[in-house]
């Protein structure tokens, strides 16, 4: 039955002319029966025939009648509407490209920003256990902050938990490929064996890390090492033989076992990951390794979830056991556990940001929504008599309505069409300008889901925006509007204008919400690019080195010392230096501190930020010293330990004392226990964790008594930095041909990087609020010349009563002012709400900033005035004897 | 729509298309008059309503249609029942009974 109705439905929708023509041979069979039959008894031929008609009845009737019974009716009506559409459309070419044009600048930037939005964040991960991968974040419990776990803990959970079918840690870190070329510094991860089979990858060649692989090899036995495709054709020239080769990566050797395939990455991030080893590297040196210390949260821990388990029964779990080990390891005490999907754990900070946009950029699709809506009742208003007389005629006022969203479907799909073109052309520079730290770019690009999307939203949007002038007709009586005459200030006129002024209030609203929005970030922005860093970013160079493999520990400072000291002799350098962690970068050390005289249990210490340096870091780097002295090449091995604390630390630790001469022990040290250091200097904050930081306390220790690797060199120079890199490398050269130099940058470049999230969101929100701010005008203007010429008769009968031009300009502009302050009003008490999502990115600005709300308000304001005063004038400038006559 | 002199239940107009079809095939005018001759004048089915009911049955599959020569060498189409409208006749009929019996009898109740 079901097919036969198939069958039928598809045969009379390819066959409708053979089915069109039957039909009517049918008929006229059916006629010239009936005429015979009457001409038989006796009727003459003509008047037989005559007769037969008029028993018949309307020929075209019955058609449409069976056409109606037929399968496959609907989708002629629809091929006829759009036809009739499409027509209407070429016959208004000027209304026509308004609203496509609207339609395509709201469309094409929602599917811009989606197609962005959707290969960062939506898209799933491309492993075959994706839906199951989660983060298992181990936190401050009282905070929430952390995120990264110790090994000791990560080997509890993985052997209590039922929920996960496997657990793997990670971690990332630089290794340098010592071979027969230069040497290479190689951005790869240290993993759990598990972690390949957790994810369902399996190498191209080779195999992946065998369980027992997390322990270290014996004494003089290499690690395993799986190689990334791209690094395997690079390096080693696409050669299968590889496997079971070792290579000596720093100081190790390491046997390569797999090569995984073209498009395998894990962790996922911007910067490819070009090897992967195993945990063994951080258990090397037995009872004293990282991976024995519970305090030693360092490493990022992911799980795949048995099937059928929630995240939230995963939670449950695992803060019990989180909660057990705390009992159990009183050093634990704070730790609490987080699991959140494992999409969320990649996408990190951009995430929030990036929803933002996609709200902001839907604000402003609804706002050319409205804007098509407003042009479509204006034009149903002219249309109204078509549309009577099409219901005069028989049309039904369901095939009226169909008629109108057939015609806004159509403009949507057009628009879609137009928008999806700019979209696509406009997503390179999009690409662009999103910061280089952002994960899984390189799925942007046109693809089913973008073409589906945008399909999507031009059609809800053709539905959006028809609603208004479908919901008009099907109000309309057929003889009100004959009656009507066609003159614009008719019965339906009230009800109308109501329309077209929630239209006006809702797009002002919109643009309110988006124009305070954008004004906040800018605000945030300011702030963030002129806060004080702490130190000097101009003419700074930077580059990171390894001590060379094989150095003993004891010589890593004399190395770098020697490295500073060659390059800081270069001509046009002021000063060099050395740092193990940057400014703005995020990626300071944090150590635990203890106070002198306050003996505290390791668990309750208090933390810092920990860096180690040499002499002349902080005049490098234009650091104030507030108090005391730098650190000097005195400062050594066999000298009292020393720190040099930030005025932060100094604040919180030393409040109205003097620090200089006080103690602390920072956690990290060099070889032994760590002692108690001596406070020689008090220098000023720098933002170490990022220009939004605030700045936390920080202490300072000599590279000589701390010996860690790899360190920054530092170098100020009295013009371009870039032009001391050839120089520069050249001394290391000289120095040892086998560390290689990587992350050559500025400080600038550094700094650039770090707001380069808040400078993307704030320049994409300004644009759509811009976008936003002018299509609401367009749309006021538009609403406002409508109510002006409608209304022009009547403008011409008070001026010829003696109302002044004044008054006339008055009344037009108030027509229009008037919802534009309602939507105002509603805009602001929306922003209110909306308004605190964003404090996440706010950086000295609170998130109902009154000063903000002001401009914002009083820029609408006369973006509105303008809008509304252009046609009002226009409107109060007419002849009123002409305008009398205006019909 | 049903233009007749009583007014056609809904349904009744295909269960007597059905009986009229119940012996040969027929074109439209033929099925009209057989539907007049069965009923005694009662019933005439009028062009607009039978040709939307013969394409809705013919599209049910209870009939089939050829192209075929009328009495005077016309070319008419002839309709034909298959075996689903002799199923669906049987059926109608028998609700059709019970129908009429209750509406007899409901009509009868004092």
């Amino acid at each position: 039955m079901s097919f036969r109705r198939c069958y039928n439905f598809c045969r009379n929708l390819f066959r409708k002319q053979r089915a069109d023509r039957d039909l009517d041979q049918e008929i006229r069979g059916y006629l010239e029966l009936l005429a015979e039959e009457k001409a038989q008894s006796g009727m003459g031929r003509d008047e037989a025939l005559r007769q037969a008609r008029r028993e018949l009845g309307g020929v075209e009737q019955i058609k449409e009648n069976v056409r109606d019974v037929r399968g496959g009716v609907s989708m002629d009506n629809l091929l006829q509407d759009v036809r009739y559409g499409l027509r209407v459309l070429r016959r208004n070419p000027g209304f026509a490209a308004t609203a496509v044009l609207t339609l395509a600048l709201g469309i094409g930037s929602t599917t811009a920003i989606f197609s962005v939005v959707d290969a960062i964040v939506f898209k799933p991960l491309p492993f075959p256990n994706a839906g199951r991968l989660v983060r298992i974040r181990s936190v401050i419990a009282a905070s929430g902050d952390g995120g990264v776990a110790s090994y000791p803990d990560f080997l509890d959970w993985r052997a209590r938990t039922r929920a996960f079918d496997a657990m793997a840690v990670s971690r990332t870190d630089g290794f340098n490929l010592i071979g027969p070329r230069e040497p290479l510094h190689l951005q790869g991860a240290v993993v759990s064996a598990q972690l390949f089979s957790m994810l369902g990858a399996m190498p191209a060649l080779g195999r992946g890390f065998l369980p027992a692989e997390d322990q270290p090899a014996a004494a003089g036995g290499a690690d395993p090492v799986i190689l990334s495709y791209g690094l395997w054709q690079r390096q080693f020239g696409s050669d299968a033989s590889v496997l079971g080769r070792t290579i000596r990566l720093g100081d190790g050797p390491f046997t390569i076992v797999g090569v995984m395939p073209p498009a395998f990455q894990y962790p996922i991030q911007a910067e490819p990951v070009e090897l992967w080893t195993t945990v063994a590297v951080d258990a090397r040196g037995g009872a004293d390794a990282v991976t024995t210390q519970r305090g030693a949260h360092y490493l990022d821990v992911a799980g795949a979830l048995k099937r059928g388990v929630t995240l939230r029964q995963a939670q449950a779990e695992l803060a019990a056991i989180a909660g057990a080990l705390n009992q159990e390891h009183p050093e634990n005490k704070a730790r609490s556990v987080r699991v959140v999907p494992e999409i969320q754990g990649i996408v990190g900070p951009i995430g929030t940001p990036l929803l933002v946009l996609l709200g902001a950029v839907g604000c402003v699709l609804l706002i050319a929504c409205v804007n098509v809506a407003n042009l479509l009742l204006a034009r149903a208003t002219g249309r109204r008599k078509e549309m009577a007389v099409r219901a005069a005629l028989g049309a039904g006022r369901g095939r009226a309505v169909r008629q109108l969203f057939t015609e806004s479907v159509s403009l949507g799909l057009l628009g879609g069409a137009l928008g999806l073109a700019l979209a696509v052309a406009s997503l390179r520079l999009l690409v662009r300008l999103i910061p280089a730290e952002v994960p899984r770019l390189n799925s942007i690009g046109l693809d089913g889901r973008l073409l589906a999307f945008a399909l999507l939203v031009s059609l809800a949007a053709g539905i959006l925006f028809g609603l208004a002038p479908a919901l008009r007709v099907s109000k309309i009586g057929v003889t009100a509007s004959l009656k009507e005459s066609g003159r614009g200030a008719g019965s339906g006129g009230k009800e109308r204008s109501r329309t077209r002024d929630a239209l006006v209030v809702s797009e002002v609203a919109l643009a309110v919400v988006l124009l305070l929005a954008s004004g906040l970030l800018i605000r945030s922005f300011q702030h963030l690019t002129q806060a004080d860093p702490g130190f000097d970013r101009q003419n700074v160079l930077t580059l990171q080195l390894d001590s060379p493999a094989g150095k003993p520990d004891s010589q890593v400072p004399a190395f770098f010392r020697d490295a500073v000291a060659q390059i800081g002799a270069l001509p046009g350098v002021r000063s060099a230096s050395a740092v193990a962690s940057l400014p703005l970068t995020g990626e300071s050390l944090r150590s635990s501190i203890e106070l002198e005289g306050q003996p505290t249990p390791m668990a309750s210490r208090p933390s810092a930020a920990f860096n180690a340096i040499e002499p002349n870091y902080f005049r490098t780097l234009g650091i104030a010293l507030v108090a005391g002295r730098d650190f000097t090449e005195h400062d050594g091995t066999n000298s009292t330990p020393v720190a040099i604390v930030n005025r932060a630390l100094a604040q919180r630790f030393f409040p109205n004392q003097n620090p200089i001469g006080r103690h602390v022990r920072p956690g990290i040290s060099g070889p032994g226990e760590p002692p108690m250091r001596e406070i020689v200097g008090v220098v000023g904050d720098v933002k170490q964790a990022g220009p939004g930081a605030a700045a936390a306390p920080e202490v300072y220790a000599p590279l000589a008594q701390i010996r860690i690797s790899p360190m920054f060199i530092v170098v100020r120079t009295a013009n371009d930095p870039q032009s001391i890199v050839a120089p520069a490398r050249r001394q290391i050269a000289s120095l040892d041909k086998t560390t290689p130099i990587y992350h050559v940058e500025t400080l600038d470049r550094y700094f650039a990087q770090s707001v380069a999230v808040p400078r993307f969101v704030t320049l994409l929100l300004s644009g759509f609020a811009g976008l936003a701010l002018l299509l609401a005008s367009v749309g006021i203007y538009g609403v406002i010349s409508y109510i002006a010429v409608q209304r022009t008769h009547e403008i011409g009968i008070r001026m010829a009563l003696g109302a002044q031009r004044g008054a006339v300009l008055r009344m037009v502009v108030g027509k229009g002012m008037l919802p534009a302050l309602a939507g105002l009003a509603i805009g602001i008490a929306g922003a209110l709400r909306l308004t605190p999502l964003l404090s996440s990115l706010l950086y000295g600005v609170n998130p109902t900033d009154p000063l903000t709300f002001a401009a914002a308000s009083l820029m609408l304001m006369g973006v509105a005035l303008v809008a509304c005063y252009i046609p009002a004038r226009h409107a109060a400038k007419l002849d009123p004897m002409r305008s009398l006559r205006y019909e | 729509m049903a233009a007749s002199r009583t007014d056609l239940l809904q349904g009744t107009l295909d269960l007597l298309i059905l009986k009229a079809l119940a012996l040969e095939k027929l074109h439209g005018m033929g099925i009209s008059r057989r539907i007049a001759q069965i009923t005694n004048g009662t019933f005439e089915v009028k062009p607009g309503s039978l040709f939307p009911a013969l394409h809705r049955m013919e599209q049910a599959g209870w009939l089939s249609s050829s192209w075929g020569e009328a009495e005077t060498n016309r070319r008419a189409k002839f309709y034909r029942m298959t075996k689903l409208g002799r199923r669906q006749l049987g059926a109608e009929t028998a609700q059709w009974e019970r129908i009429s019996l209750a509406m007899a009898s409901a009509l009868r109740a004092t």
